[in-house]
């Protein structure tokens, strides 16, 4: 392993601890043991292979999306938008899947619409950004907003299921739901797709493409990447829709292998998760990988944490917004530490 | 008719004030050359440290007060992020704003248990001005207010004043054109621009507190609904000028207001669902509006950019 890789793993690392650290601090205010704390959140995502399969069910998700991210985030795009990316993939994938019904080609059709409701989605805010230059981090945010209350109002009144009494569309054919791999489990084939397909395929594309490079080029200096001939502006372009189009592809996987219906408390945060992941694993899908199973072991074992310590739900949030601080603080940390002799680089 | 014609302007002017605090504070500090979209938070951080001072001191300056220094704090931990630290801006307004978040809703149910619905006895009520709020039409817009109204509309000179005819303002845009130059000119860059982030602090705080305490009486993390950002936007399309602030956070109210005012003109069946589409108006509008009026935009020189003195 290079040192440069390892820098990028001790900083996530350093991160962690110190996050864990502040959240220990505030345990211990509210009377509550920090190990025993922790042993409860490890217990709740990884004490039986039921728990451990829910784990990655809540992975799959915040994976596809980081990674799609990672794309953007690489050449300095700071798509906040994969949160109504997401909406919209999976609103656009619902409709199809419901109106081509039972049938081979449901599934394959509808998870390609998935794709292109978050590309589209994304594409708005990426013409902004490369034709009129407006700042992608305020159009995708405010889009989120349009998005979801969009999605809320499709649900609540054309696409409202006549069968249930909430606002939800009706129920996909039983062909577009994901095969369970595992009976009596949530493990559906989305997970597969997400980890062995989309994982390999974007580290390609990263490591192994021009476009790849280019990314990269264009992230570390875009005036160098201009000279040296790059389509600056198309290549911005891409990356934003395709982080669009990858959130879209989480939000159907989620509706297909999970909910079976598109609701509109499909993601939790979802979009905004993704962004913690994608700067905690340094932008690298093997890293972003690690943290997506990280921070869903958080999700999951902080409920179970919460339920059997009387702590509050929100703990979560709270530790993704320390770890974001810290992962881009940790490097000034760390200078500042060997500087006053602490520690040695 | 006049009479629904002047409650929609009235209402505009209380759902602008949140936009026009927290938008003239932003054009401050982006004189100085820095981005800051971790306003949101910032917003959010205000509206919660003002419900928590209210609530617990059943005193709603003292609330106002809380809302302006958490403001401050949660704009001071940026601003050490982005000059101390010299971090990316955009980057770290997303970790504050990610943050505020996680603070807001772990210290929520950390303060009230999970279940309970904390509610403010009472919100700041409108302060009618003696004689002007008399005045036919007027009065009852301009002079019939919260305290959070008059204080975005009297600050609005006071910080034109201090950006074009004080030696700080001078200082301070000399900054946002080029930090290097202004710093070998002896301009001491850091303090500039930590006096600019203190001011938006306090301002950002007191948007959040405007909403939470003027206007809802409870306290969710839902509640600034991307306000930061329509500032942000408002800046952009206001030319970096507290006039054109004006101007841009209006017509934002004005479309948030009227997303309000719609719905209660509608009865029957269909008006449940003409509210709830009309939720996206304020968010169309700044987009379209940054669509047409975004283009040309050129702000300081320097925004975004990162400085340091080697």
């Amino acid at each position: 392993m290079s040192s440069l890789k390892l820098l990028g793993l001790y900083r996530a690392l350093f991160a962690i601890i110190l996050t864990f650290l502040i959240t220990s601090i505030f345990f211990i205010m509210s009377n509550t043991n920090p190990i025993l704390a922790y042993y409860y959140i490890f217990v709740g995502a990884f004490g039986n292979i039921n728990l451990i399969i829910e784990t990655f069910v809540r992975a799959t998700p915040i994976l596809i999306i980081s990674l799609g991210l990672a794309i953007s985030f690489r050449c300095k795009v700071w798509n906040i938008g994969a949160e109504g990316q997401l909406y919209m993939g999976a609103m656009l994938g619902t409709i199809t899947a419901i109106v081509l019904g039972e049938s081979y080609f449901t599934f394959p059709i509808a998870f390609i619409m998935s794709l292109i409701g978050g590309a589209l989605w994304a594409s708005i805010p990426a013409f902004m950004k490369s034709k009129l230059g407006i700042n992608e981090v305020i159009t995708t945010f405010l889009m989120n907003f349009i998005s979801i209350n969009f999605i809320q109002w499709l649900l609540a009144f054309p696409f409202k299921s006549p069968e249930t009494l909430f606002p939800e569309s009706d129920r996909i054919p039983n062909s577009s739901i994901l095969p369970i791999l595992i009976p009596y489990t949530r493990m559906h084939l989305g997970i597969i797709i997400a980890f062995l397909l989309i994982l390999p395929l974007i580290h390609f594309i990263i490591t192994k493409t021009t476009f790849g490079f280019k990314l990269k080029a264009i992230g570390e200096n875009p005036e160098a990447a201009r000279y040296a001939g790059i389509d600056v502006e198309k290549i911005l372009f891409l990356a934003l829709v395709i982080s669009g189009a990858l959130a879209g592809m989480a939000g159907f996987i989620e509706v297909a292998g999970i909910q079976f219906r598109m609701r509109p408390t499909i993601s939790p945060g979802y979009g905004y998760t993704g962004i913690v992941i994608a700067l905690l694993g340094q932008n690298n899908p093997i890293g972003i990988a690690l943290a997506s199973i990280f921070i869903a072991a958080i999700i999951n074992g902080s409920s179970t944490m919460s339920r059997m310590l009387n702590q509050p739900q929100g703990i979560v949030d709270f530790i993704q917004g320390l770890l974001i601080i810290f992962v881009l603080a940790s490097d000034y940390i760390l200078k500042y530490m060997s500087r006053r002799g602490l520690i040695k680089l | 008719m006049i009479e629904l014609i002047v409650s929609l302007i009235a209402i505009t002017l209380q759902t602008s004030t949140p936009l026009l605090l927290a938008s003239i504070g932003e054009c401050i500090v982006e004189r100085g050359g820095i981005l800051n979209l971790g306003i949101e938070g910032a917003m959010l951080i205000g509206a919660f440290t003002g419900f928590i001072g209210a609530y617990f001191t059943k005193n709603l300056l003292i609330g106002l007060l809380s809302s302006i220094i958490g403001g401050i704090i949660i704009v001071l931990i940026f601003g050490f992020l982005v000059i101390k630290m010299n971090l990316d801006q955009v980057i770290s307004a997303l970790a504050i704003n990610l943050l505020s978040y996680g603070i807001c809703i772990y210290f929520f149910r950390m303060i009230f248990s999970q279940g309970s619905f904390p509610y403010l006895s009472e919100l700041f009520s409108p302060i009618p001005i003696p004689f002007l709020s008399e005045i036919p039409i007027i009065g009852a817009i301009l002079f019939n207010q919260t305290i959070f109204v008059y204080i975005a509309l009297i600050i609005i000179p006071i910080l034109h004043y201090l950006m074009f005819k004080t030696r700080y303002g001078l200082s301070l845009r000399a900054i946002g054109e080029n930090p290097s130059i202004a710093y070998r000119l002896g301009i001491n860059v850091s303090e500039i621009r930590y006096i600019a982030l203190i001011i938006e602090g306090a301002l950002v705080g007191m948007a959040g507190g405007a909403i939470c305490l003027s206007m809802f009486n409870v306290f969710d993390t839902r509640i600034t609904a991307a306000k930061g950002f329509i500032a942000v936007s408002i800046v952009i399309l206001g030319r970096w000028n507290p006039i054109g602030v004006l101007g841009g956070a209006l017509l934002f109210g004005f479309a948030e207001a009227l997303s309000l005012w719609v719905g209660t003109l509608i009865i029957g069946p269909i008006s449940a669902s003409i509210s709830q589409l009309l939720s996206i108006l304020p968010y169309l509008v700044t987009i379209i509006a940054l669509l047409i009026g975004g283009r040309k935009a050129k702000g300081p020189a320097s925004l975004g950019a990162s400085f340091s003195r080697e």
